[in-house]
């Protein structure tokens, strides 16, 4: 076992190692051949290769030295539009020396920068394109403006299909001489659902307990991860009492920094689980999709998830009067 | 129901306004002389201190010579544009109905940040070509802000009324609110205001409504509790709000920033707001609220806020439709924000750990934190000899790896590290 943190290790180095997300890999590598990148926009979900692709990009692109010719910025870290506009600026600016003439900069986490920060990146692509070529990161391309996206290439990345999560998973597993079982590679991809990141940092999690892996030991090792019991809060929320189940929410975010989009996906996994009337589920399912939606346009995850919490509240009343009835 | 008493005693006329008798005939003057042409100084700018009736002067005046008076806040007149769409209204010294006009910029301290500065541009066009009367109200007209803006204006200085006068009017008050009140009780909420006579109203609403007698041991513990009362009162008015309005009323008279009235009213809603088809419908409010702050988050757009504070406000004042006042229930303090001051050091470290990550690892460094360091978590719990590898790999100090596993095991993995 070696004693750095697999996600990283292996990654893949160059755009031949992705096995995945083959139709993307090929159009980069066309631009590879051609020594030329359009801009351009990687979206999709966490753990599927977005920033991979980009660096292996780099890579083939520039050979070793590509350090020298990208730049990796993050939104999120680099607050601000004049931080970002002031390095893009510097980086931007200087014309590269060699046989590809323009610079790459990979601008992460892009969907949250907000509209005006997008407005000056806009303007800061333009002036640049000549010297330099951007790579946004996003998750959603919905929140991407829309000057922007119709100035870049977009590429939608996709979850790993089971196939290729078990294939590359289990090909870890041996080069790190892990006994990985069936049960727990099905359990992996069954919390992880296709994130690689997630299943390589619980593959991780779950060979330091020095056992060979089951489901249980997966199972655990998410749970001490994400020890977030959603099953118990939306129960509480079910039985009325609104204060306790928030108070379990709130604990979840606060304490073991459970991100919302997390939680709200448990619910509705729950809803379905929960022996409720049918047709409650599917009215609660509306309310869940609802919430997801002002998870993202709204600014505090508590108070979102704490309105749905209150509509299962509303809920366990109504299906009592109706029961009464 | 609950109604402000500032705004149901508000003085309707001139003669009822307290206080500033010589400032308030500069301004009439002012206003009367633009019957015959407009003056040299197109604006009055009235200013002083918060609460002693700028506002309401020039409402009364209005009022007293039947003028139309067109009242904006800072809300409505922020940027360049903002002010820019009054100047239609301006242009005309008369409505159809031939009432004259009285235009009100009120709040100008509002307008803030250097993006504002163009509001204060336009609002200076807009002085020098009016045809009304424009007055003007700010707690400081010697701002540098205001610089340019004042050579146009007349300045019209309001000061706080004596104690006496309040006196007077708080008496006048609890008269018609039906209260016998001592004397030294309303000398002392008058003193205690500063001369602010909203804040003493506010005051004596707090302490003496619902009773018919107020005497000076019911108001002189106020002294320590000053704030907490204030948002007691406020939170009261919200939770038990008739109307979209006197709900909203409430954010006027809260001493507390809207951010921090929200999270108070977060807080308590679930314990005044009982049936849970009410509560449902406030907490869908308070999230609707919560989706417009998002939206002046990402737009920088600020006329967004007056719909985070309907939603906040009346949102839920209008979900109570089955609940019962539930009585004495006390307010808790907003528990999230206790939370938050007392787990700042654990965030600072969590977010140190994860720039740590990082560089290694291609995210940012929240979400690093977020999604990474539990995993870390549990191979340093399980695992030495990874861990060590991990610690060194990453750059961590004993301060971090102390903070992911208990002492003893950082202990191990720090002695394991050295022999790396």
């Amino acid at each position: 076992m070696s004693f750095e943190m697999w996600a990283e290790k292996y990654r893949p180095k160059t755009l031949d190692e992705i096995v995945n997300q083959r139709e993307i890999v090929e159009r980069l590598k066309s631009f590879v051949k051609a020594k030329n990148v359009p801009h351009c926009i990687f979206a999709g979900p966490p753990g599927t290769g977005k920033t991979t692709a980009a660096l292996c990009l780099a890579r083939d692109l520039y050979g070793d030295a590509y350090r020298e010719h990208l730049m990796e910025l993050n939104a999120s870290d680099e607050r601000g539009i004049d931080v970002v506009r002031e390095t893009v600026k510097t980086f931007a600016r200087v014309r590269s020396i060699g046989e590809v003439p323009f610079k790459i900069l990979i601008l992460d986490e892009a969907d949250n920068m907000t509209a005006d920060a997008q407005q000056a990146l806009r303007r800061t692509m333009e002036r640049y394109t000549e010297t330099c070529r951007f790579i946004l990161i996003a998750n959603y391309s919905g929140k991407i403006i829309e000057p922007i996206q119709s100035r870049c290439a977009p590429f939608r990345f996709t979850y790993l299909p089971k196939a290729e999560h078990d294939a590359f998973l289990r090909r870890i597993a041996e080069n790190e001489s892990v006994t990985l079982l069936d049960d727990g590679l099905e359990a992996i991809f069954d919390v992880c659902s296709g994130d690689m990141r997630k299943a390589i940092n619980t593959l991780q999690a779950a060979a330091s307990l020095g056992k060979p892996i089951t489901a249980e030991i997966v199972y655990s090792v998410v749970g001490r991860a994400h020890p977030a019991d959603v099953q118990k809060m939306v129960l509480t929320a079910l039985n009325g009492d609104f204060t306790g189940a928030r108070e379990k929410l709130r604990e979840m975010i606060q304490k073991y920094g459970v991100a919302g989009t997390d939680i709200i996906r448990q619910i509705h996994t729950e809803i379905f689980r929960l022996s409720i009337p049918e047709p409650w589920k599917i009215r609660l399912a509306d309310t869940v999709g609802e919430i997801d939606f002002r998870l993202v346009q709204g600014s505090n995850e508590e108070v979102q998830l704490s309105a749905m919490l209150a509509r299962l509240v509303e809920a366990g009343y109504e299906m009592k009067q109706t029961e009464k009835g | 129901m609950y109604t402000a008493w500032t705004l149901k005693h508000k003085p309707r006329t001139l003669k009822d306004v307290i206080g500033n008798k010589q400032a308030i005939q500069t301004l009439i003057e002012w206003v009367k002389a633009w019957n015959k042409a407009a003056p040299k100084k197109k604006a009055a700018f009235l200013y002083g201190p918060p609460g002693i009736g700028k506002t309401v002067t020039v409402e009364a005046l209005a009022h007293d010579l039947d003028m139309e008076l067109v009242e904006k806040n800072a809300s409505d007149y922020r940027t360049e544009d903002a002010v820019k769409r009054f100047a239609g209204i301006a242009s005309q010294y008369a409505t159809l109905f031939g009432k004259k006009r009285l235009i009100l910029f009120d709040e100008l301290d509002g307008i803030t940040g250097t993006q504002d500065r163009g509001g204060v541009k336009a609002l200076t066009e807009i002085i020098k070509t009016t045809r009304c009367p424009i007055v003007l109200i700010a707690n400081n007209a010697y701002d540098p802000r205001f610089t340019n803006l004042r050579r146009y204006c007349m300045l019209i200085q309001f000061k706080k009324p004596p104690v006496s006068e309040v006196v007077k009017l708080l008496k006048k008050i609890c008269l018609r609110e039906g209260i016998a009140a001592e004397e030294a009780a309303l000398r002392f909420i008058a003193q205690r205001s500063g001369g602010d006579v909203r804040s003493a109203i506010n005051d004596l609403q707090a302490l003496a409504q619902g009773k018919t007698r107020l005497t000076y041991d019911d108001v002189s513990w106020l002294a320590y509790r000053d704030r907490q009362e204030n948002i007691f009162t406020v939170l009261k008015m919200i939770f038990y709000a008739r109307s979209c309005t006197s709900a909203k009323q409430a954010v006027d008279m809260a001493e507390v920033d809207p951010d921090m009235l929200f999270e108070w009213i977060y807080e308590n809603a679930p314990q005044h707001l009982t049936h849970p088809q009410d509560l449902a419908r406030a907490m869908d409010a308070l999230s609707i609220a919560d989706v417009y702050r998002g939206r002046i988050r990402k737009t920088g757009n600020w006329k967004f806020m007056r719909y985070f504070l309907d939603f906040m406000t009346a949102g839920v004042a209008m979900a109570r439709q089955k609940s019962r006042p539930s009585g004495w229930t006390p307010f808790r303090f907003p528990k999230r924000i206790q939370e938050l001051s007392r787990t700042k050091g654990k965030r600072r470290l969590e977010l140190a750990i994860g720039t740590k990550i990082k560089r290694r690892f291609h995210m940012s460094a929240y979400r690093a934190s977020k999604e990474v360091l539990p995993y870390i978590k549990i191979i340093f719990e399980n695992n030495v000899e990874m861990a060590a590898g991990i610690a060194r790999w990453l750059d961590l100090d004993k301060e971090m790896i102390e903070y992911i596993v208990s002492d003893e095991k950082a202990k191990a993995i720090l002695e394991h590290m050295e022999t790396l």
